[in-house]
């Protein structure tokens, strides 16, 4: 009895210790949302859909690949920053991060977080092969600060059931979109009262970031340098004052719907509430789904375009992106060369990714035929050039958008005026700029 | 007596030594760190350089932050009126030992149990706008919807409905230890004089609860201008800022724009306001009571 106990104890003490050894750990943090109970299991990437359940497949994916590296993954509500700012500050901050291309100056600029340009080297990545707006988004002072995963901006996804009911729709059956802002409002009032509903549904309460999203598309429009000095934001413009009397007006003539939050917009356009629903990339994935199920609003009357140009100037769609970046912390070389596959698979699947609706960040992704035969991609292929970011200097633009959305806000529901909103936007974006 | 008094040696000390060191840690060193860094121009991760008095002038020369300081002050003057009234009330209706007053107790007391998400969420079905329950019961009554988390001046009364629905439990609750403290003879007496329920409620059950409705009032002073979890999930201190309490005001200029000597000062500020609102609570507490006649 004796020896079939000791037996039995080194036989799992050295089964312990061989897998201890054999196992590389990596803490990834990441937003996108948690959907364990779908996805927790799922390991066939192309069964899954929308961004929290293909990148949950994808880390599911990379694991039964690699049964030597174990990637503990920690969900955050986005964007996560707070969560990421205190690991930070307290010297705990995970392996792996998903951020913001104008998220990273913030991080760079004070050293907390680490290039990746050697780690993408040692597995064959070369940054070109990333397209120009993805690298440009990660690269600071020379050297790429993360791993480009995709670019995104906000889009008019539309209803076309809706958009036939209004005449909105071509022959061809695309649907009419406005090509200035006298045409938007022509447009906006004929959907109105064609079929008694508001053309746009847009995210207007507890938000921070559409209204400053929307104001630097239609600034770029207009060719309008806003952050010339990276450091200093003029808004104190004819062509600002244009673009917030525009989104007022659109308020003014009862075009949107309002008062949603996020989520209340996001179900209430697939429940058929209005026309266009402005949000981002990321949803068309969840659009089309729905357009392929019977008895949704949406059914089998789904399409999406870039925010259109709607000022003289240029055709131009402000443009983010997600990416992965490494907080600067000791890391042994097991844990180097993992999170070096960890990026080689992300970059190797990015067609995957690009399925949620996000624009590849990997350049070869745009030639496959995947992803042409992808819906809609077509449409908003042209994003590759048209969409801008701000200059990569600038910093705090999370906090920038807040402030931008709320300044805009107080003008467009008629709490200031216009004027009285961007002068208190610019005094504050550089008061806080000035105080970095 | 002498000799107990001579065997209380330093060394008993070690006794209290935990709690202590707990004190020091998590209370007074944060205190006197924050004192600190409201002095100097600092973010997260790093040391930062002396600026003297410079971030409280900041701080006082920013509209946002009085505009969140007005906020405040208006939420704290309507919600703790409500909740010591309806708190009352309540224990004034269930202070009987019934079956049905017991689990009323509970119900009433359940929403305190909730975490702050969890009440943000239902109060979220309540009032957005579509899909929520005050607009259905608008369109009901064929009155046009409210955007109540949307629209200036009703976010921050949708945020106070929530708190005193969330917050109710504990004033209630006070209220009832403190009813159930009167002696029932001075109700007998009130009885047998015939007197009438209303002389009842003002010349006995208020007076002998005086003390509790004024320590009730300053507890949830004290906690409302702390107010931040549900105003920052259900409106995100929108529109314009109109239902921004001081705490989020802290929170965004600390830990969103990474300037933390101005949030430590603006969260200096604020202690000294609860400072006050607790000095009443000492006061109250601490002061003799009358003698009895």
């Amino acid at each position: 009895m004796r020896h079939f106990l000791l037996s039995t104890a080194a036989v799992i003490a050295l089964s312990w210790a061989g897998a201890a050894q054999a196992q590389t750990t990596i803490q990834l943090q990441r937003f996108f949302g948690a959907c364990e109970p779908d996805y927790g299991k799922v390991t066939d990437v192309s069964s899954a859909v929308g961004e929290c359940g293909i990148i949950t497949s994808l880390i599911n994916k990379f694991e039964a690949d690699n049964p030597d590296i174990d990637v503990n993954v920690t969900t955050v509500k986005w964007p996560g920053y707070d969560q990421l700012n205190a690991q930070l500050a307290s010297g705990a901050a995970p392996d792996v991060v998903s951020i913001h291309y104008s998220a990273i100056s913030d991080y760079q600029a004070r050293g907390l977080i680490d290039s990746v340009d050697e780690i993408l080297a040692a597995q064959g990545i070369a940054p070109t092969s990333f397209t120009e707006a993805a690298r440009g988004g990660v690269t600071k002072e020379g050297q790429m600060f993360g791993l480009p995963f995709d670019n995104w901006t906000m889009l008019f996804h539309v209803n076309l059931n809706l958009m036939k009911e209004a005449g909105l729709v071509n022959p061809d059956g695309t649907p009419i979109l406005p090509t200035s802002v006298d045409e938007f409002f022509a447009q906006g009032k004929q959907f109105k009262e064609k079929t008694g509903k508001p053309y746009l549904v847009q995210i207007l309460a507890n938000e921070t970031a559409v209204y400053a999203r929307m104001l630097y598309t239609f600034l770029q429009q207009q060719n309008s340098d806003f952050f010339a000095d990276p450091t200093k934001i003029k808004l104190n413009t004819p062509e600002a004052k244009s673009v917030v009397e525009f989104m007022k007006r659109i308020n003014d003539e009862g075009l949107t719907t309002l008062g949603l939050d996020y989520a209340a917009a996001v179900s209430a356009f697939a429940q058929g509430a209005g026309g266009i629903a402005v949000n981002g990339t990321w949803l068309i994935g969840d659009f089309v789904a729905q357009s392929q199920k019977s008895n949704t609003a949406l059914a089998g009357g789904y399409t999406v375009y870039p925010v259109p140009q709607l000022f003289p100037g240029r055709d131009s769609t402000y443009a983010d992106g997600h990416s992965w970046v490494l907080p600067h912390k000791d890391r042994t070389p097991e844990q180097t060369a993992a999170i070096g596959k960890l990026f080689k698979f992300l970059a190797d699947n990015d067609f995957q990714w690009a399925r949620t609706g996000h624009l590849p960040a990997v350049k070869a992704v745009f030639d496959t035929p995947e992803f042409k035969a992808l819906p809609f991609r077509g449409n908003i292929a042209k994003i590759a050039e048209t969409g801008r970011s701000l200059p990569g200097a600038v910093q705090r633009q999370f906090p920038i958008q807040a402030i931008l959305s709320e300044e805009l806000g107080a003008a467009i529901n008629g709490d200031k005026s216009v004027d009285e909103a961007l002068s208190s936007a610019e005094s504050r974006i550089n008061d806080l700029l000035a105080n970095i | 007596m002498a000799e107990s008094y001579r065997r209380s040696h330093w060394g008993h000390a070690v006794f209290v030594l935990p709690y202590l060191t707990i004190f020091a840690l998590l209370l007074a060193f944060p205190l006197f760190w924050s004192v600190w860094l409201s002095l100097h121009k600092v973010d997260l991760f790093g040391p930062g350089r002396f600026v003297g008095l410079g971030n409280y002038a900041r701080v006082l020369a920013d509209p946002v932050f009085l505009q969140a300081f007005r906020n405040t002050v208006v939420f704290v003057a309507l919600s703790v009126p409500t909740l010591v009234a309806l708190g009352l009330f309540l224990a004034l209706a269930l202070n009987r030992t019934t079956r049905a007053a017991s689990f009323l107790r509970g119900l009433f007391f359940s929403s305190s149990v909730l975490s702050v998400a969890i009440v943000t969420l239902i109060w979220r079905f309540v009032f957005i706008p579509g899909e929520g329950l005050m607009p259905l019961i608008f369109e009901q009554l064929g009155l046009q919807p409210i955007n109540f988390l949307s629209t200036a001046g009703w976010s921050l009364f949708s945020v106070g409905v929530a708190t005193v629905w969330w917050c109710i439990g504990l004033p209630m609750m006070l209220f009832l230890a403190a009813l159930q403290q009167i002696p029932g003879d001075l109700y007998e007496a009130a009885a047998l004089d015939n007197a009438s329920p209303w002389r009842v409620l003002t010349r006995i059950t208020l007076p002998s609860i005086a003390r509790t409705v004024m320590l009730v009032t300053v507890i949830q002073i004290v906690m409302q201008f702390q107010l931040f979890g549900q105003a920052h999930l259900m409106t995100n201190g929108g529109p314009s800022g109109t239902s921004r309490p001081l705490v989020m005001y802290i929170y965004e200029v600390g830990f969103v724009r990474w300037d933390v000597g101005k949030g430590a000062a603006a969260s200096e500020l604020l202690f000294l306001i609860i400072l006050c609102a607790a000095m009443v609570q000492y006061v109250v507490s601490t002061r003799k009571p009358e003698v009895a006649e």
